[in-house]
This record gives structure tokens, sequence and C-alpha cells, in this order.
């Protein structure tokens, strides 16, 4: 039916399956694959069709009566496609598959590496199927196992220990047994003539029956599979198919670094072999490395229930099996436990659960070129991971890096800050998804920085920006003056106040010498901490010589101080919030009124305010004063 | 080939170093044979020195013997050092002769070199500004090798600027950061990268100049990422690197802010960083613990983060890597006065 209609595509001569059987029954071998031409690409080798005739772990077929020995290798071939079929499509649900299907755990080793195959492609030249179509010879591999990666791909994944391919009908045939065989060319004579003679029958009956034929073949295991009798019960259990399967990121991530660690021959020499030894990780290497990624990602933590009953289910197999007298006589030997595969035993079921995500995401690719090794020795060895102790960290990290990137653009900078009026320049300060391209921008970011601190100023142009610098400084230095004169009655303002005042005398220093950039870059930093102690201090009052009363008429403000005590008297013109700002002013002195009297007349307010100091944070006089008037002429 | 007095050659099977008489930072191995000599690969090498006259000189590389040869006639002055220099990428057919080969550096403007068989020809001086006294200086720049004719720039005044080398003219300029910008590297035709002081790498469309999307900030914010390299095998990843820092930031650039790995195995802080130009898997770092790693990139990692697959110390901080795609089997570096290629 659907292996028909594939068969057909592929180009995979039709009861292939069949000839196959003889085949690698008729030498008692182990399995025999066929890798067909891929019709997409040019000169790669696919999966064509399998038989698989080696050790079986568990049995799981439907039916009560035994078949035929050869119809139980069909069978199992057939259920190992489907296995993987359903790996690939990541049904994991396993309710959806029909009872009588295989679940990784159920495969011998034999079986998960034929399994595993079908997941293989090889290019021309590449892995054994690949150069046997390139020669057109047969290709005997004894001791797979054991073989290079470079000639047999899949030795670290193998469990065959004799491999041979030969070239049949354009495609390879494959054939492994799991015992080592010294090449004979007479098994594969007999091999080949019992294809050649399987064939026959096989177009004389193709004309006619052959849609029979493969419904004779495929009813059985359909009927098998369709039929929901099964004593599997508590093998489906295993799959708690209502759960997601989910994946403990840690548990992931070790049993990945033993894969990785089992996987990995060390090379003898000292190049860097990466390609060659992470074999098996390039044969899991996506395409799309996000796609494992992604999968660890997403895979929660799986909850303690899960993972009991999954432990359980590891050991259980074969408990079940054997619990199960009808299961038992199909049990076939290999009992090769799984501690033989040296992994974890619940790794196992994470390896089988992660590779067919794996499949899922993607086909295994061809081995990828990795790295090069070439015939003679790199200057670079293998590191290790003791490497260099105790290394002396040099003191200046990165130090030419760094000046190449700081100090040697502005090496050429010193043309660049002159006064220059540039005109009608937009303002460089948006970004482009705001603005469409900002061609010609030059006001080099320092100036707007500047500009942006300055409070009069919003001009872009530089020499408008240096003008209200030079203002807004001497403003501040005549400020520094007034607060110097004060300076003995603060106690708390001492210590930022000289801070600022070093600032703003370095800030004057290095402004009249605009020569560099150097200085200039320094006195804006300098003038920027300035400008925050002033902002952070003092609220009130930034810019006193700006703050003229707007109506002509000064605020009449008395401040009399008698220890902690101060007496407040204000006559100002009303008007709104007047109250609400004299009380801030006040708050923002650290002093707590206590009593407040106000009495309007003719617009005329007359506020008698009696407060005390907070703390012993004491306020002269005159800055009261100053304070308050400027609230309350606001 | 000729050794001269003045540079001293050791030569191995897989190594050989020149010594420069000054301190090299910036390196450039052609794409193209040199025109020399067919079999031999041409470098440029930039000096370091902190004054206005500095050189650019050129040599070249013969992988068969192992050796470079010094060429006095072409070489040439620099204002300041070179930030970057780099040959212009794959050129296989030329409008102009075969025998001469194009080098750009990046300094107070973009210039472009022709350099011929014995002499170098300046062509070009790419300057934007409007105002003769004007210029903003490049931190780096990068030759687009999908479309020769383009090159983008980097600068300290936080823009990127795209060139028509071919025309002299600028395709556009655009804002790309709050900071200045300090490496720049193209993807695709259209689509380049850049990072910044202001610690984020941004990704850039010239078909939609007005977006760009912040696809990595440094965890520390506003600490400077200076170096970006876009894995040209395979478009998705880049690698970045931070001030100070001994790490290698990989990134996948369909995950933004989460980095896909950071190679943290140097004892110091990195200076540089290069994709393998055959493998997609393989990139290369170097930094001042004076050693040169070579890491491949699994697909997934182990809980200890990932290991170097090999390792080369050289006698000094390593300032500069090279791995070009002309010879995929050699690695240059640059510490201090010397210059080594190393085989992989």
């Amino acid at each position: 039916m659907a292996n028909a209609v594939k068969n057909q595509v592929c180009g995979v001569p039709e009861n292939l399956r069949k000839q196959l059987a003889v085949a690698v029954r008729s030498i008692q071998w182990s399995y025999a694959i066929f890798w067909s031409l891929s019709a997409t690409q040019q000169g790669e080798l696919q999966w064509g069709d399998g038989y698989y005739n080696g050790d079986i772990k568990t049995r799981k077929t439907v039916q009560a009566f035994e078949l035929k020995a050869d119809k139980i290798g069909l069978q199992r071939s057939e259920q190992l496609r489907e296995l993987y079929e359903s790996l690939l499509e990541g049904d994991t649900d396993q309710t959806k598959r029909p009872s009588a299907a295989l679940s990784p755990e159920d495969l011998s080793d034999t079986e998960w590496y034929y399994l595993v195959c079908m997941s293989f492609g090889f290019d021309t030249g590449q892995g054994l199927p690949g150069r046997a179509l390139a020669s057109g010879e047969t290709i005997w591999l004894c001791n797979a196992q054991h073989a290079d990666s470079k000639v047999f791909s899949r030795s670290l994944l193998a469990k065959v220990g004799t491999v041979v391919c030969f070239p049949y009908h354009g495609g390879i045939i494959e054939l492994g047994v799991t015992e080592l065989v010294p090449e004979d060319p007479n098994l594969l004579q007999h091999i080949k003539a019992s294809l050649l003679d399987f064939s026959k029958p096989v177009c004389s009956d193709k004309s006619s029956s052959v849609p029979h034929n493969a419904d004779d073949d495929k009813d059985p295991i359909c009927a098998e599979i369709n039929h929901g009798i099964v004593d599997l019960l508590d093998l489906d259990n295993l799959y708690s198919p209502t759960k997601k399967i989910q994946f403990d990121h840690e548990e992931f991530d070790e049993f990945c670094e033993s894969i990785n660690e089992d996987f990995n021959i060390v090379s003898p020499d000292e190049c860097s072999n990466g390609g060659q030894n992470h074999q098996l990780d390039d044969s899991f290497m996506l395409e799309d490395a996000n796609g494992v990624a992604s999968h660890v990602q997403s895979w929660h933590f799986m909850d303690d229930d899960f993972g009991i009953r999954e432990k359980a289910a590891i050991s259980s197999p074969k408990l079940e099996s054997a619990g199960h007298s009808r299961f038992k006589e199909l049990h076939e030997g290999n009992h090769m436990t799984l501690s033989s595969l040296d992994l974890e035993v619940d790794d196992d079921l994470h390896y089988k659960r992660t590779v067919s995500a794996i499949l899922r995401s993607s086909n295994w690719s061809i081995e990828c070129p990795g790295f090069h090794t070439c015939g003679y020795k790199s200057s670079f060895i293998r590191w290790k991971k003791e490497g260099m102790a105790n290394f002396h960290r040099p003191r200046v990290q990165q130090n030419i890096f760094k000046k190449i990137l700081f100090a040697v653009p502005l090496m050429h900078g010193s043309n660049s800050l002159r006064y220059v009026k540039e005109n009608g320049r937009k303002d460089c300060l948006r970004k482009p998804e705001n603005d469409e391209n900002a061609i010609g921008c030059a006001l080099p970011e320092k100036f707007q920085i500047l500009g942006s601190m300055v409070p009069s100023t919003s001009e872009v142009d530089k020499e408008s920006i240096l003008k209200d610098t030079i203002k807004y400084l001497k403003e501040l230095e005549a400020r520094i003056e007034e607060l110097e004169s004060c300076k003995n009655s603060i106690e708390f303002e001492e210590r930022p106040r000289r801070n600022c005042l070093d600032a703003v005398e370095q800030t004057s220093d290095n402004y009249e010498n605009r020569r560099t950039v150097d200085n200039v870059k320094k006195s804006w930093i300098n003038k920027r901490k300035a400008c925050d102690i002033d902002e952070s201090r003092h609220k009130t009052g930034s810019d006193l010589k700006r703050s003229t009363p707007k109506d002509g008429f000064a605020p009449d403000v008395r401040v009399s101080i008698k220890e902690l005590e101060v007496m407040i008297e204000i006559r100002c013109h009303s008007r709104e919030l007047l109250l609400l700002d004299i009380m801030e002013a006040i708050n923002n002195l650290h002093l707590d009124a206590h009593t407040v009297q106000s009495r309007t007349l003719d617009g005329l307010v007359t506020l008698t305010l009696k407060s005390k100091f907070r703390g012993a944070a004491i306020a002269p006089a005159g800055m009261i004063k100053q304070a308050l008037q400027r609230a309350a002429t606001k | 080939m000729e050794n001269s007095s003045q540079e001293s050659h050791l030569r191995s099977d897989n190594s050989v170093t020149y010594e420069s008489p000054y301190t090299v930072y910036a390196m450039a191995v052609s794409s193209t044979p040199s025109p020399t000599n067919l079999s031999h690969q041409s470098i440029a090498l930039g000096s370091f020195l902190e004054d206005y006259s500095n050189r650019v000189d050129i040599i070249s590389f013969d992988p068969d013997t192992v050796s470079v040869k010094t060429h006095p006639t072409l070489s040439f002055d620099h204002p300041y050092p070179p930030t970057k220099l780099m040959f212009q990428p794959n050129r296989k057919s030329s409008s102009s002769s075969s025998s001469s080969d194009i080098l750009a550096s990046s300094g107070d403007y973009l210039r472009l070199w022709e350099v011929r068989e014995s002499s170098i020809e300046p062509l070009s001086v790419l300057n934007n500004s409007k105002t003769s006294e004007f210029c903003a200086p490049l931190t780096s720049f990068d030759w687009n090798d999908v479309e020769p004719k383009r090159i983008g720039t980097s600068s300290i005044d936080t823009t990127c600027t795209i060139w028509d080398i071919e025309k002299g003219v600028v395709e556009t300029q655009l804002i790309a950061h709050d900071k200045e910008v300090y490496d720049i590297a193209w993807g695709e035709a259209r689509v380049f990268a850049s990072v910044s002081a202001d610690g984020s790498v941004r990704i850039f469309d010239l078909r939609d100049k007005e977006h760009s999307t912040i696809i990595y900030e440094s965890p520390q914010p506003d600490t400077p990422l200076l170096r970006l390299a876009w894995n040209k095998q395979d478009l998705k990843y880049m690698a970045t690197i931070q001030m100070d820092s001994n790490k290698v930031v990989i990134l996948d650039i369909r995950s933004p802010t989460m980095p896909v790995a950071e190679l943290e195995r140097h004892q110091a802080s990195v200076n540089a960083i290069t994709w393998s130009p055959q493998s997609s898997k393989h990139i290369c770092s170097a930094g001042d613990d004076t050693q040169a790693l070579i890491w491949e990139l699994p697909t997934v990692a182990g809980p200890n983060g990932i290991d170097p697959l090999c390792v080369y110390s050289a006698g000094a901080e390593i300032n500069q890597l090279q791995w070009s795609a002309a010879q995929p089997d050699w690695i240059a570096i640059a510490f201090s006065n010397k210059m080594q290629f190393l085989k992989v």
C-alpha cells in the first residue's frame, strides 16, 4: 500500500523486501538494507527498504498463533519501519498509536541500529554505501564497530560486526551481521544469486498479482495492528499517554555529556580531529541547530510520578514479557542488557526519546565536513582542561585594542571640534525609528550632551551651545561664591559643596583652555558633576539671577532664628498655590512649621510662620530668606 | 625565499613568523593570489605607533614553502594607526586588470589603495564630511562580499555609513546607536549588524532604514561590545566580545537577547574573534592570555560549558586574528611586533 507506493517513488524494485528477506535468511545474517538513489538529490543514497532478521528483544503481536518464520521477519521489519516513521512524526502521544506497535524500549541494540540506519543518507563517495556506489564494486567491511568512522560512518552506532555493500539495481544493498565474518566471495555470489532468482518469479507475479501479494503481505500485519486486542496494557502504561513527554533539563544535559564522552574517540595524533571524534554528534547534528536547543528549552521538568514510573518501566519490560507467558516463548535470545550500551538505564529511555525528537526535527545529514585534519602537524595542540594555571593577567587588558578603538579616533579628532557654524541641521539626537536617514549629522555626541545639560539652551548650533555653556558656568561660579560665604554655618552641606567647588573650579580652568579634545571632555564630565550636585541639593534655587520677580514687587520676607526656633514673616502678592509653595520651601530647608497664620488683604498675603529645625542641620537666615522669596514669587 | 637581514623568520613545518619593525595591529589577508606570484598570498600589516606617521606594509606568504617575503616597495604611509585593513573579498572577475588588488584602510577616513606588483597607488579617499575640518574617525569597516561595491563603516559619532565605492558616494548613513559604534559586519547584501559602546548588537536592513533590531545587549548595561563577527557559513550565528571580558558570546539571530553559548575558557580578555571560512561550526578567538583557541560549537552543550578544540600559545598578548577564506588551513595572528601564520 503506502509502502508499495513509496517503493515506486524511490525507485526501489517491488517486492524488494522479500528479496532481501530471502537473501538475508539464506545466509542467516542480521539485516539487509537497500539504499536507493534519491529522487530529489543528485547522487545521494537514501533508505529504500530493509529487512531485519536479527535478534529481537520484545515481540509485539496481536494474534495468538505464531507466524511462520519469514512472516515474522517481515512483520518485524514492518514494525520497525513504522516505529521509525512515528518517531519521525514526533508522535509521542501513545494513545494514537496502535497498541501492538513497537516502542523504542522494545528494541534490541541491533534493531535499534537498524532503525537508526533508516535516517541516514549518503552522498556519493561517503560512507560505505556511498563508496560502493561510487566505485560500483562490492565492499566488505569486517569488524565494523571498530572501523574508522570515515570508512564506516555508523561505526560508533553499529552493533554489527560485518557489513557488506554492493551495487544492485541502481542502488546499494547492504547486509550486516553481528558476528565477525571474514570476507567470503562465495557468500556474495550466493546472495546475488538468490536475489536474482527471486526477482524472476516476482517479475512474473508482478504483472498479475502484485496488488494481491502486497495486500496479502500487508493485510495480516494491518489486521494485527488494527485489532485493539492486546494484552499490553502494562507496556502501554509505560508511556503514560496523557502526560506530555517532558524533560529534565539537567538530566538531558547530563546524559548528553555521557553520550558525548562515550562516543568520543580520542584520536592518537594531536591534530584537531573534531570531525572524526564527534562522529555520533555529527550524525545527530542538526542542520537546524536551533532544533535541539529549542527542544531543550521547551522540555520542562518531568514530574516525579512519571519519572518513577518510567524508571520502573525500563526494568519492567523484561519482567512484563516474562510475566506474559505467551510472549515469553516468543521472546528470543539476545539478552543484551541495557547496561551494555554503556549508558545509564534512565538515560537509555532519554536517549531514545531524544533521538525521536531529533529525528522529528530534521533528517540526519551526512557527516559534515568537520574539521580539516591535514596530513601534517598543526600548530595548534589539543586543548586540555588544566590549561594555563595561574595565568597572570596583564594589568591593563585589551590594551592595544582599546587604544585603537578609543584613543586613535580621538587622535584624528583634534581638527574636528573647532567652531564651525553649520546651519540648518536636523536634530541628530533622534534615532532612525523616528526619523529618516539623518544624513550629514555632524554634531558630535558630546555637544549634544552639553546642549542637553545646559538648561537654557535649545540650540543645536555648536557656537551657541558653547556660548550658553559659558554663561551658565559664570552663573554657577557666582553662585558658588555666594554659597562659600555661608560656608561656615552649614554643617551638612560642607562635603558635597567642596566637591562642587572643586569640580566647578576645574571646569572653569579647563574651559579656558579649549585646545584639545581631551580637556574639553574632562570639563564636560566635571561640569556634569557640578550640575548633578547642584540639582540634587538645591531644588529650589539654581539660577538666582534669573528669578527676577515678575510683578516688580519683591516679597517681603523676614526671618529670625532663635536657637532651633525660626520665625518667618512673609508679605507678598497672593496667588494660587502660594501657601503650598512656601510650605514646600520650608520643608526643603528641613524646617517643620508648627504654627501658621495668614491674612489676606487686597490681594496681599501676610504669613506668619513659626517653625523648628528638624535636625541638627541649620540653614542660615539668608538662605531661608532667599528660598522663601523665590517660592513666593514663583 | 629570501630573508632580509632585518627580519628574523622562524620556520617550521607548521608556522612562520614575520617580525616587523613596529607593533602591528591591523592585518588583512588577501582573498586573491598575490600579484607577484600566484601561489602566494598577500598580507597587509598596519603599524601601531602612537603618533601621526604610521605605515602599512604588504608582505607575501607562501604556504608551500611556509615562508614570508617582504616587499619594500609595497608600503605606504598612513595618518595615525589604521584601525582596520581589508582586501577586497572574492575578487574573481574584476573590471581592472587582475594583477592588482584593492586594499581598504580605515582611520580618519576610508581610503582605498590599489596594490600592484611593485607599487601601491591610492585610489580614493572617501570622506563624508560636509566641511573640510570635520571628520568622524572610523573604528572599523566591513566589505560586503556579496555586493563588492558596498562598504559599511562604523564611527565614533554613533553612525554607520554605507559607501558605494565604485561611484565614491555615500549610499546611506544611519545613526546606529546611542554611543560610539565599534564594529560592523555584513550578513547579506543588504543586512548588516553593528556593536557599540552602548552594549547592544543591532541588525539593520537597508531596505528598512527606520528600524533596527537589537539582538543582544550586554548584561551589565552600557558595557561596550567591542567586536562582532558574523558567521558567513551559517548566517544565523554571530559572535561578539565585551570590553574586559574573557567570554566569547555566540548569538543566534533568531533568538534575540539570549546567547546561544558563552565560550569562557580564556584566562584574560579576548581581543579578536573570527569564524572559520569553511566550517560553520568553528570559531577562533585570541586574547590577552597569549592564547588562540579554536572552538567547535556542538549542537548540545555540556553542563560545564564548551571546551575549545585546540590551543596555540604565542609569546605575547595576541591582538589580531585573521582566518582567510583563501587560506583556510592557515590562521594569521599578530602579537606585539610579530605576525605569525599558523597551520590549523
